[in-house]
């Protein structure tokens, strides 16, 4: 003990077993109030109240440094007057000196002692005569002082026998502070990873049902920590078709499963008004970069299946190549081309991320996270690997897709071993036997279908013609009502953009409407016979800006599906090619 | 494409009837800004609405800026199912005050 040097040692055996007896006491008592209570404060003045009787003192107080080491304060105190929540500066007073130096004091006459704080007597009338003070310390690690006032008995006043059991207390109090500070560290701890299993449950919530046996889209996930940043989803559109996606946050922990929640949220929502993986993808960039914690970013795969015919398109930000495995084994990457989420806002083209169309033509489409390629199979570090991740996927080809997914998963090392990061895996499967009938494809194979032609001058008062050819159309389609009128609109915003803009005012020019059906589409030929347009002059309208200027185009993109430019038959002239997948009214044939 | 001005209690009423496309938004596009000069509240009547095209919504915001600018309401009222549906989709819906009848909005 630091301070026991300046004593003389107690030379009486029985005192010495009093005094272990009373330390012994002291440890057991405070260990046991802490376990019960879990209130500190309340032991702390058991411990004090054990500790005063014990040296036979009139009152005692117990000081705690502050986490600043700036502040000393009263957090017990028995007996005389009472102080508790006394703050004082960790270098005032008796006790302050105590710390400062870690050294126990016996002060035999405060009225002789310059550093006496004299405050608490004028206060309370009571006589301070003798100050014993020992410092509580365990190793280097200060955690306050323990201050006795005036011996019972006697003069009153303390002997350095007194300093030398006291300090022997004072360090077992110590002890027990910070075992129970450390307990309540650990009762935290508890409640953090309490905490996040919740959240692991919540976050697993968000992702898809599995699907049974012949399910032709599934993914799976497995967080490498207790919360994912990994996440896939997939949902069905109103026009048969299944809209998927499938993405990686940067970093892990909380974090970034909070930003995963976001993202796949913002994808699952607006997914079912933008038919586009591509417009797609920019849109949820666009929210992201205005809203995410800087230097947080999403790779991501977004994409739309048809069930019906195989094909998949596709769009790419930032992520590892998705993997098309043909019938024949033959393996294809698709590189993307362009940024992930959330680092540049304005989109890489002007109709947002570039998309991809896959025929996947009786083969899977594959889409993973790094974590299941680096993931480790065996315990001497090998990864699964591109390689790992293609052999499996080809030895399964014939199976269930849960099942191929399983096996993929399967061979990775379970645990923060084995799963240096989060796992995720979706597949997509055309099964050409089980695809769902398409009254279409037989229409669709043998070519579109004409249902009206149109040759008319380029005026606005003609825009009521076509809007009338339209609705002809469709009702012979016997197209449902709500569409009916939205691509009304669609054609009739086209057209009025080659009455304005195509001729340069003059109102001698033509325009020539046709209407088709090709296979369950409709489609909409819109052709002038004036200087070709530059496409870059036609933009679709910020969402942000209420300003008119553009909000036709950003109606035609918003109800059509497709809307291209494409080469005129005879070479001149600007040929505008609209479609949209035909939604006919119920029990029409 | 018709249209009718009308006073209302202390709002001006404008109605239009038919279609407002490219070929008569014109027409609307004065007649909404004349409304909105006589410093009132304007309520534009737009339940006999057949059609709206982007040129004749441009009028309505165009209108809004001009009234919002002098510090006048401009609300909508009785809302046709097609001139709504193209609100819906120009995302407007939610930048005009629109009200279920005209009754109610003046």
């Amino acid at each position: 003990m630091s301070n026991a040097q300046a004593l003389p040692v107690s030379d009486t055996a029985a005192e010495d077993a009093r005094r272990f007896q009373a330390n012994l006491e002291l440890l057991a008592e405070m260990s046991r109030d802490f376990a019960v209570s879990r209130d500190l404060d309340a032991a702390l003045l058991k411990a004090v109240d054990h500790i005063t009787c014990s040296v036979d003192a009139e009152g005692g107080a117990l000081f705690l440094l502050d986490e600043a080491q700036e502040n000393l304060e009263c957090v017990a105190c028995v007996g005389a007057t009472e102080i508790t929540g006394l703050v004082i500066a960790a270098d005032k007073g008796i006790v302050g000196r105590v710390v400062q130096n870690d050294l126990g004091e016996i002060v035999r006459d405060v009225s002789k002692d310059p550093n006496f704080f004299g405050g608490v007597d004028e206060k309370t009338g009571y006589t301070t005569k003798s100050i014993l003070c020992a410092p509580l310390t365990v190793k280097d690690e200060r955690i306050g002082a323990i201050e006795l006032i005036n011996k019972r008995g006697g003069d009153g006043l303390f002997d350095p026998d007194d300093l030398h059991f006291l300090a022997a207390l004072a360090s077992s109090a110590a002890l027990a502070i910070l075992n129970a500070r450390q307990a309540e560290a650990l009762v935290e701890q508890e409640r953090i990873k309490r905490e996040l299993e919740l959240a692991r449950e919540i976050q697993s919530s968000l992702l898809p049902q599995a699907g049974g046996d012949t399910a032709v889209i599934a993914g799976v996930n497995q967080p490498a920590r207790e919360v994912s940043g990994d996440f896939f989803d997939h949902f069905p559109l109103d026009d048969g078709r299944v809209c998927f996606c499938l993405g990686d946050v940067s970093g892990k922990g909380m974090n970034a499963a909070l930003l995963m929640a976001k993202t796949a949220s913002l994808y699952r929502c607006l997914g079912k008004a933008v038919l586009s993986p591509g417009r797609l993808l920019a849109l949820v960039n666009r929210e992201i970069c205005e809203t995410a914690a800087r230097g947080m970013f999403v790779t991501m795969v977004g994409g739309i299946f048809d069930p019906r015919t195989g094909v998949v398109k596709l769009a790419n930000a930032g992520h590892e190549p998705p993997l098309l495995l043909t019938p024949e084994g033959e393996f294809q990457a698709f590189e993307a081309d362009g940024p992930p989420l959330g680092i540049i806002a304005d989109p890489p083209t002007k109709d947002g991320y570039p998309e991809t169309e896959i025929q996947l033509n009786g083969g899977s489409l594959w889409i993973f996270t790094d974590g299941v390629t680096e993931g480790y199979i065996d315990g001497e570090g090998t990864e699964l690997g591109d390689a790992g991740v293609k052999r499996i996927l080809a030895e399964t080809g014939g199976k269930p897709l849960t099942e191929r997914l399983q096996a993929v998963v399967g061979v990775i090392k379970p645990g923060e071993y084995g799963m240096r990061d989060d796992v995720t895996l979706l597949g997509v499967v055309d099964d050409v036997a089980a695809r769902p009938p398409a009254e279409t494809q037989g229409a669709a194979a043998a070519g579109s279908e004409t249902i009206m032609f149109l040759r008319l001058p380029a005026r606005a008062d003609r825009l009521r013609v076509i809007r009338q050819a339209v609705r002809s159309a469709l009702e012979y389609l016997v197209c449902e009502d709500e569409m009916t009128e939205e691509v009304i609109l669609a054609v009739d915003e086209a057209c009025q953009n080659v009455v304005r803009h195509a001729y340069g005012g003059r109102d001698d020019g033509e325009i020539a409407v046709e209407l088709r059906r090709d296979g369950s589409d409709f489609l909409v030929d819109i052709q002038d016979f004036a200087a070709p347009v530059d496409l870059d002059t036609v933009k679709s309208r910020d969402l942000d800006d209420i300003r008119p200027g553009g909000l036709g185009v950003h109606l035609i993109r918003e109800i059509m599906d497709d809307v291209q430019f494409v080469t005129p038959p005879a070479g001149v002239g600007n040929l505008l090619q609209l479609r949209k997948r035909l939604r006919t009214k119920a029990g029409a044939s | 494409m018709k249209h009718e001005v009308k006073e209302a209690g202390a709002s001006v009423v404008v109605a239009f009837e038919g279609d407002i496309d490219l070929q008569t938004s014109p027409a609307a596009r004065e007649a909404l800004l004349e409304a909105v000069g006589m410093g009132k509240p304007v309520v534009v009547d737009l339940a006999a609405v057949s059609y709206i095209d982007s040129s004749g919504v441009a009028s309505l915001v165009e209108a809004l800026q001009t009234a919002k600018k002098g510090g006048q309401d401009l609300t909508l009222a009785a809302v046709s199912d097609g001139a709504m549906r193209v609100l819906k989709l120009a995302r407007l819906d939610a930048v005009f005050t629109i009200h279920d009848s005209v009754d109610d909005a003046v």
